[in-house]
């Protein structure tokens, strides 16, 4: 098999995997009402200790997971496009898979310990994102005119690798919230809740950024466009807001715009899909326009976000100070 | 799909050989097969305006008049293509496009004519054109006065500017997000396209220079727009764009206009102007479906070029105009100027694949803004190119003497060969023109001669962007520079605007001096040509001469004629069929 036929392979696998994971993930919630019988084998369940942090966990995991799909069609479709020209362009495909598969393990799992190999992965994401980002900023330095706009716009995406930064980010957090079901949640001796809320909020404005950029370049020919440069930091100050107000609070219409935000993610797909609808060829000639047109994998990473600003507020009404 | 190419194979025809627009329908240039309603009128009753030509000028100018509600019959002597359908990918078979009649070339630098500098097809030459969309430096506005050559225009370069930025938001121009050089303008509607080699090598050698370059506002889309895609990077745009992605004035202006109910003739060749007694002309007499016709019209625009324009106004001639019509300063014809296409090239040692993407993606104005350490007058910008294969091994016969052997080895390294190629500015000289040789064409019309010498100055400027562009290709390494020294391209002049009956053919509103409703509106009207592309300060004086038609029919200033809302009424029920 010739090597560009492996590199289909390659990109085809993570498309798919993200998928499939994705959807797996998301249908995981149910798990919260009915577990499924076949973890009656996950040892050391104990959901009396604390079951409110597990959940939080659980649905960290969750949103860390939905990053890290988004991120494995977003990076396999992308660097697939760019050749794999540098070796370490498979990077990204490896650990958002791995994060996924974490993020799995973690989403169905019950016991309110960290785990190790979890906390490892989660790391090792998180230092992607950052190695990622330099490599990325490296990119665009590097070409004839330097942090130009017509750099930003078509060398490497200097956020991109953020969302798994994102991803490793939220897991660890996740982990950190499981462990604390004795003690108050906390992150870094901050209070957990508030820590990830803060956090969201950073990165849903990163992501409105990244958005704002390649949507400029687009120059918002859609008016639909201008969604995911509008909702999102309302939702960032939203969440802001909840990390910096005192326990009591519902935040009723922050959980609210959280959901907005998870169906906007969702939706954007479709946009997206009607974007590459719109190159020369439309559908029909897909093997270029996914390639050509808007990435389809990228607007989940709003509601990978949104999800984990859910989690974070969902642990705060259970641990008022957290 | 199935259905679709069903519905194309069923109304496939020959454009070049039988009309398309008629029979009340015209062809839908966004869907293969398909058709637009459009509005036809009667021969025998004058429209409000007949237009000859559909290119950058009477293009656009049709669009804006049939939507202020004249009523509109625009004439071009080319076929009416389908984009999607009609184009090759193929050099040869995209002659099409080019006006190849017979004409004659003389003067000490006789001009290349039927190809980038031609058009003959709805759409005129903007269907085949490179697409750069450049403003002019406000002061060549007043080149006379304020830079001391050349002549002024009667026009000021504000409203100017303001006409530029409505063509800009007209064509969706992807360009910089901020242009380098001259007064601020609004931000391009669309951003600009991605460099390719040939664009980053000019960048390189810019920024080794220490001069500034930016990307070529380009008139192809980045984004979709309605039915048209975004450009796919296809690289041929210079003989026709398959995708419509390419913002010319076939799929722009015209739909425009087909919609606000003008009528478009295609294969119509206008023949003469028809003068009545009273002095003013009464419509055109024209060739279609293989006999002279006769439109009846109170007002005639011609817009036909440098060329075909003043072959028009001079074939026209009657015994009250012995000279042809406009004439009487006897400037139509004369004052030609085409722009310097001079071209430094040279080899990189890595692959530049500069066909890739629209030929000029990336561009200096320095020279046209900056006027010290210039021993000339007027400006030149230069571009990045992308030479088809085609025409590559043509230049490299023609300049280059190659052939055989030497040929075949020169363009194996076609994917190496980069190249920086100038729009200069010529100057007007009255000894440059247009004039009818005793030859008759294959319709009986006299064909033009064409008279070429370059000026003294023009040398210079030409030596000057040679050895800048030389110096250019040093500073990216590259190796085997050689110089094409005897290129043009766009054309201009021959019915110069100005404040003088005198000293000009038409005033700033394109109005010709000597016969009130006879108009010219396309290139001729240009006293000077600067160094710049000039389609846009074509279509932003088409969209000023019709806000000016306007105006003038509101005070009743036209010759015959006004607007009429019952024939705005009319258009619209022709859209809702």
């Amino acid at each position: 098999m010739n090597r560009p036929a492996e590199r289909d392979l390659i990109a085809m696998a993570g498309i798919a995997a993200s998928g499939l994971a994705l959807a797996s993930l998301l249908s995981s919630s149910s798990a919260r009402v009915r577990p499924p019988r076949w973890r009656l084998a996950a040892p050391g369940r104990n959901r009396s200790s604390n079951p409110e942090t597990v959940k939080a966990a659980r649905r960290l995991n969750r949103a860390a997971g939905t990053l890290a799909a988004s991120v494995l069609a977003d990076s396999s479709v992308e660097h697939y496009r760019g050749s794999f020209k540098n070796k370490a362009m498979y990077t990204p495909l490896l650990v958002s898979a791995l994060t996924l598969a974490t993020s799995l393990h973690g989403t169905a799992d019950m016991r309110p310990l960290a785990h190790k190999a979890r906390d490892a992965t989660y790391l090792l994401a998180a230092a992607t994102g950052l190695v990622g980002s330099g490599f990325h900023l490296y990119n665009v330095g590097k070409r004839v005119g330097g942090f130009s706009w017509q750099n930003v716009f078509y060398g490497a995406p200097i956020g991109a690798p953020m969302a798994i930064l994102l991803s490793g980010l939220l897991g660890f957090c996740s982990e950190r919230v499981r462990e604390a079901h004795r003690t108050r949640p906390r992150i870094f001796r901050l209070p957990a809740g508030r820590a990830i809320a803060a956090v969201t909020g950073a990165g849903l404005l990163g992501t409105t950024g990244e958005a704002g950029l390649l949507h400029f370049r687009g120059a918002y020919h859609n008016p639909f466009m201008l969604l995911p440069v509008t909702l999102p930091p309302i939702g960032a100050a939203l969440l802001m807001s909840a990390a910096g107000g005192g326990p009591g609070r519902t935040h009723r219409f922050t959980r609210w715009w959280m959901r907005l935000l998870t169906g906007m993610g969702f939706a954007g797909v479709g946009f997206h899909a009607y974007g590459v609808s719109r190159n020369m060829g439309g559908w029909r000639n897909w093997s270029q326009n996914i390639l050509n047109g808007p990435p389809l994998p990228a607007p989940p990473s709003f509601a990978g976000l949104a999800l984990a600003g859910l989690a974070a507020l969902g642990l705060m009404k259970a641990h008022p100070d957290a | 799909m199935m259905q679709l190419h069903a519905g194309a194979t069923a109304v496939s025809d020959d454009p070049l050989h039988a009309p398309r627009a008629c029979d009340g329908r015209a062809p839908d240039v966004f869907r293969p097969g398909g058709w637009v309603p459009m509005r036809q009128y009667r021969e025998s009753e004058p429209v409000d305006f007949a237009i000859v030509g559909t290119g950058a000028g009477g293009g656009t100018l049709a669009c804006k008049l049939a939507e202020y509600g004249f009523s509109v019959v625009a004439f071009d002597a080319g076929p009416y293509f389908r984009p999607l359908e009609d184009f090759a990918s193929d050099e040869s078979e995209q002659t099409k496009l080019y006006w190849t009649d017979d004409r004659i070339v003389d003067g000490d630098n006789p001009l290349q004519l039927g190809s980038n500098n031609s058009g003959k097809a709805v759409g005129g030459s903007t269907v085949h054109f490179a697409m750069v969309s450049l403003r002019f430096r406000p002061e060549w506005f007043k080149s006379r006065s304020m830079l001391g050559y050349g002549a002024d225009w009667p026009l000021d370069w504000h409203e100017m500017w303001s006409y530029y930025a409505e063509i800009e938001q007209a064509l969706k121009i992807a360009g910089p997000v901020t242009y380098p050089w001259g007064p601020p303008r609004p931000r391009y509607p669309y951003r600009a396209h991605p460099l390719n080699g040939a664009a980053r090598a000019l960048a390189k050698g810019c920024e080794a220079l220490g001069i500034k370059w930016t990307e070529t506002p380009l008139a192809t889309l980045s984004a979709p727009r309605g039915l048209a895609r975004p450009c796919v990077y296809r690289g041929f745009c210079v003989t026709g764009c398959s995708t419509n992605a390419k913002q010319s004035a076939l799929v722009t202006w015209i739909p425009r206009a087909i919609a606000a109910g003008a009528e478009i003739r295609d294969l119509a060749m206008v023949g003469r102007v028809e003068v009545e007694s009273s002095g003013l002309v009464s419509g055109v007499h024209y060739h279609r479906d293989g006999r002279w016709r006769f439109q009846r019209a109170r007002n005639v625009v011609v817009a036909g070029y440098a060329i075909e324009t003043p072959r028009l106004l001079l074939n026209s001639a009657t015994a009250r105009f012995p000279n042809g019509l406009a004439n009487s300063s006897g400037l139509v014809g004369k004052n030609l100027m085409t722009q310097s296409n001079q071209a430094v090239w040279g080899r990189l040692e890595q692959e530049v694949r500069s066909y890739k993407g629209p030929p000029s993606l990336a561009i200096t104005e320095h020279w046209n803004y900056e006027d010290r350490g210039k021993d000339f007058f007027g400006g030149y910008s230069y571009m990045s190119q992308g030479p088809l294969p085609q025409l590559w091994a043509n230049t490299l016969f023609n300049a280059r003497g190659l052939w055989g052997n030497s040929l075949v080895e020169a363009m194996k390294d076609y994917n190496h060969v980069v190249g920086l190629k100038i729009v200069g500015e010529m100057l007007p000289q009255e000894s440059n023109r247009v004039t009818l040789s005793e030859e008759v064409d294959q319709y009986g019309l006299r064909i033009p001669r064409i008279t070429y010498s370059w000026c003294d100055n023009d040398k210079r400027l030409i030596d000057h962007s040679l050895k800048f562009m030389r110096r250019a290709l040093e500073a990216v390494n590259a190796t085997d520079i050689w110089i094409q020294d005897d290129d043009t391209c766009h054309l201009n002049g021959t019915a110069r605007m100005g404040s003088d009956a005198r000293s000009s053919v038409v005033d700033a509103d394109c109005r010709s001096w000597d016969i009130p409703n006879l108009w010219i509106c396309d290139g001729s009207v240009f006293p000077t040509v600067g160094g710049a592309n000039p389609s846009l300060t074509i279509q932003a004086i088409a969209c000023r001469t019709a806000d000016r038609i306007r105006a003038l029919a509101r005070r009743g200033e036209l010759e015959a004629g006004s607007a009429r809302p019952s024939i705005h009424r009319c258009s619209i029920e022709v859209q809702r069929l």
